[in-house]
């Protein structure tokens, strides 16, 4: 799941030397959440008008050689032409404060927005590394897409010394791989916030708003999704068959692998009258509950008018 | 060179200020916002992506079962925009009193950090994550009476349901005290009268706001990147964001969980209904006992009168005879709202069942 526009750059993947055991292996992926990106998004919108970019600390969890960013917070730095500096109080108030919340998230990083990878953002990274030594300081630098000619996309480094006698503010950023993460359950929250915003894009609207549905209509959008593309799946098929399009293999085979599986389900009609009973059993079953459950409601309406009733 | 990195900015009290700050006349179009006293009532509320993402995140991550947050923002022209959310820790088992100091400290420290930071920093409610829609309990109750003294507009909570979104279908609702419920609150009086003359059930407890999710363009480019697929990938390798079908799983699950919680609750609501009977029954036995006691007294006197003799004197009965306090019935009626949510959630699970059954079946041809 790429994260951006495509890049020609070759994620090396750092030899495993048994020399360092001590050492922790560099990390060779990292995993964000949507919410450490929202954040970063939203510490962009509210910066300050002379910044160019805004800097901040990924909390997160670290295996062997894969860093997953769980969230994120904004840090307070200055950039002038001589000197960087960086809120160190405020990243350590904040740290401490997530702390309290969640224990297991631990510092894993910093982002950026901005593709510009300085001299600066070396010694940023430098003191980064000592927040999470032994472990490399992850970086990820975040475009927002508003600068003419820079899409818009989210890119991991890590970082390497470079030179015979290494300085803190030179080093080689090496690009790794990012991919967007979340738990499945909370997938639909993500969806319906993209629903939100693609509801948007067409209407000149300058913010977008929807309210979120009840589980009725989330199915019934569903089906209608499925419907559509069940009709433009027969469209091209049509096409196809009537020597009106090029028909592509690959597609055909995704095709057939599709369809193949529901298929075979109607080959033995045997089996039909056995699928209809277990339907109708659990028809029924359903129906049961949904009775149920209409009952207690109404128990409860009648039991709270009669609490207020008895007083009389 | 870390020394150097380190030198932490100048405080921001010792920022150089701007001058004596210019204030520019605000618009025509502007003035009939400026809503000092709250007095613009509330449409709905706006839900920034920020926030939802943020609510989603700690109900999936909190080990507690009703993990509780703040949510930031500010109320204009009648809408309640909530711009940022953080959570707030979660205490098991230590002392009340400490506990809520350390909260009150996290709270104050982390408003100030999110202030330097260009953050917002006023409270307008609070959120609470539930499952299967029971979300009423008297620590929200308690929390929401606290906010709707303190908070412009009292503030809103919103409720997010936990299971209902692991069902594809992401819920959020937004709610304050009714007034009925807030009068009844402030007289701290939940016996029967009380109820009945403010009409007090467990729906009229909370009064629903309309809540909307917002996303700013910025985020809303950048969600619309990642779930284009381009161009130039191969089949197969999609977007970011893929589409996701699992709104069409047939197995409804969670039934049977959902069926034991109603019948959890019921007992619930059932051991306190018995308690309130039983002490409903003390009530009328030792105000019968009073009666009994103030008949006799009244005959013997009416004896002594019918004797010629002066009539006894008056007594106060009731310090001869405790009547206890009318039980507060508050508990039982959110016992018999959580009932009512979680057979609620039960009937949407089945409504959608029966709709994905015949789905499926339609098919197949059958």
């Amino acid at each position: 799941m790429p994260l951006g526009p495509p890049s020609s750059a070759i994620n090396i993947q750092p030899a495993v030397s048994s020399l360092s055991q001590n050492v922790p292996r560099t990390p060779t992926s990292i995993s964000i959440h949507p919410v450490a990106l929202f954040s970063i998004l939203d510490h962009y919108l509210r910066r300050k008008d002379d910044q160019d970019r805004v800097i901040g600390t990924l909390l997160g969890t670290r295996t062997e050689t894969h860093v997953e960013i769980r969230t994120s917070f904004a840090v307070l730095h200055s950039e002038t032409s001589e000197q960087v500096a960086v809120d160190m109080d405020y990243h350590r108030t904040m740290y401490e404060l997530h702390r309290k919340v969640n224990s297991k998230e631990v510092i894993v990083g910093w982002y950026s927005t901005g593709s510009n990878l300085n001299t600066y953002s070396a010694l940023i990274q430098n003191f980064y590394a000592q927040e999470t030594g032994p472990h490399q300081a992850v970086h990820i630098s975040l475009d927002t897409g508003v600068e003419p000619g820079q899409p818009a996309g989210v890119k991991g480094y890590i970082s390497s010394p470079v030179g015979v006698f290494p300085k803190p503010e030179n080093c080689v950023f090496v690009p790794i791989p990012v991919e967007l993460k979340f738990r499945d359950s909370e997938r639909s929250g993500v969806d319906l916030l993209t629903s939100t915003a693609l509801s948007s894009l067409p209407s000149t609207s300058s913010s977008s708003l929807s309210s979120p549905t009840t589980s009725l209509e989330t199915l019934s959008s569903s089906i209608e999704n499925i419907i559509s593309m069940i009709d433009r799946v027969l469209t091209y098929v049509r096409a196809v068959l009537a020597g009106e399009a090029q028909g592509d293999a690959a597609i055909g085979r995704y095709l057939m692998d599709t369809l193949g599986a529901s298929t075979e389900g109607d080959a033995d009609v045997g089996g039909s009258a056995a699928e209809m009973g277990g339907f109708n059993g659990r028809l029924q079953d359903t129906l049961m509950v949904s009775y149920l459950a209409n009952l207690v409601r109404a128990q409860a309406e009648v039991s709270s008018r009669l609490a207020l009733v008895s007083a009389a | 060179m870390a020394a150097a990195l380190a030198a932490s900015l100048p405080a921001p009290s010792a920022a150089p200020t701007p001058a004596a700050p210019t204030y520019e006349a605000l618009p025509s179009s502007m003035s009939t916002l400026i809503d000092v006293e709250a007095e613009i009532p509330l449409r709905f509320v706006q839900l920034d992506g920020l926030v939802v993402s943020k609510i989603l995140k700690h109900a999936c991550d909190s080990n507690s079962s009703s993990p509780i947050g703040l949510l930031l923002g500010i109320d204009l022209d009648g809408v309640l925009e909530v711009s940022n959310s953080f959570a707030l820790p979660h205490h098991a088992g230590d002392d009340d009193d400490k506990s809520a100091k350390s909260v009150a400290r996290y709270q104050t420290s982390m408003l100030r950090s999110l202030k330097e930071v260009q953050g917002d920093d006023s409270i307008v409610g609070f959120y609470q994550a539930s499952t299967l829609g029971a979300f009423f309990n008297q620590n929200l109750i308690d929390l929401q009476a606290i906010h709707q003294d303190k908070l412009r507009h009292g503030g809103v909570v919103v409720v997010h349901d936990v299971s209902q979104t692991a069902r594809e279908n992401a819920s959020f609702r937004a709610f304050r005290l009714t007034p009925a419920f807030k009068d009844a609150y402030k007289k701290s009086s939940f016996n029967t009268a009380s109820l009945a003359s403010h009409q007090l059930t467990f729906s009229s407890i909370l009064e629903e706001l309309p809540l909307k999710v917002h996303t700013n363009p910025l985020l809303s480019a950048f969600l619309g990147e990642f779930s284009t697929v381009s161009p130039n990938t191969v089949l197969g390798s999609a977007s970011a964001l893929p589409p996701s079908f699992s709104a069409l799983d047939l197995n409804s699950g969670g039934l049977t969980k959902n069926l034991e919680h109603i019948v959890d609750a019921l007992d619930n609501y059932r051991n306190e209904e018995g308690n309130l009977a039983y002490l409903s029954r003390q009530i009328a036995r030792e105000r019968a006992k009073a009666d009994n006691y103030v008949m006799k007294r009244k005959e013997e006197s009416a004896a002594r009168v019918a004797q010629g003799l002066a009539p006894l004197p008056e007594e106060d009965v009731t310090r001869l005879f405790k009547i206890p306090p009318e039980p507060s019935r508050l508990e039982s009626m959110l016992l018999l709202g959580q009932v009512d949510a979680y057979a609620k959630s039960l009937a949407e699970t089945t409504s959608t069942g029966l709709v994905k059954m015949y789905a499926a079946t339609a098919g197949s041809g059958a």
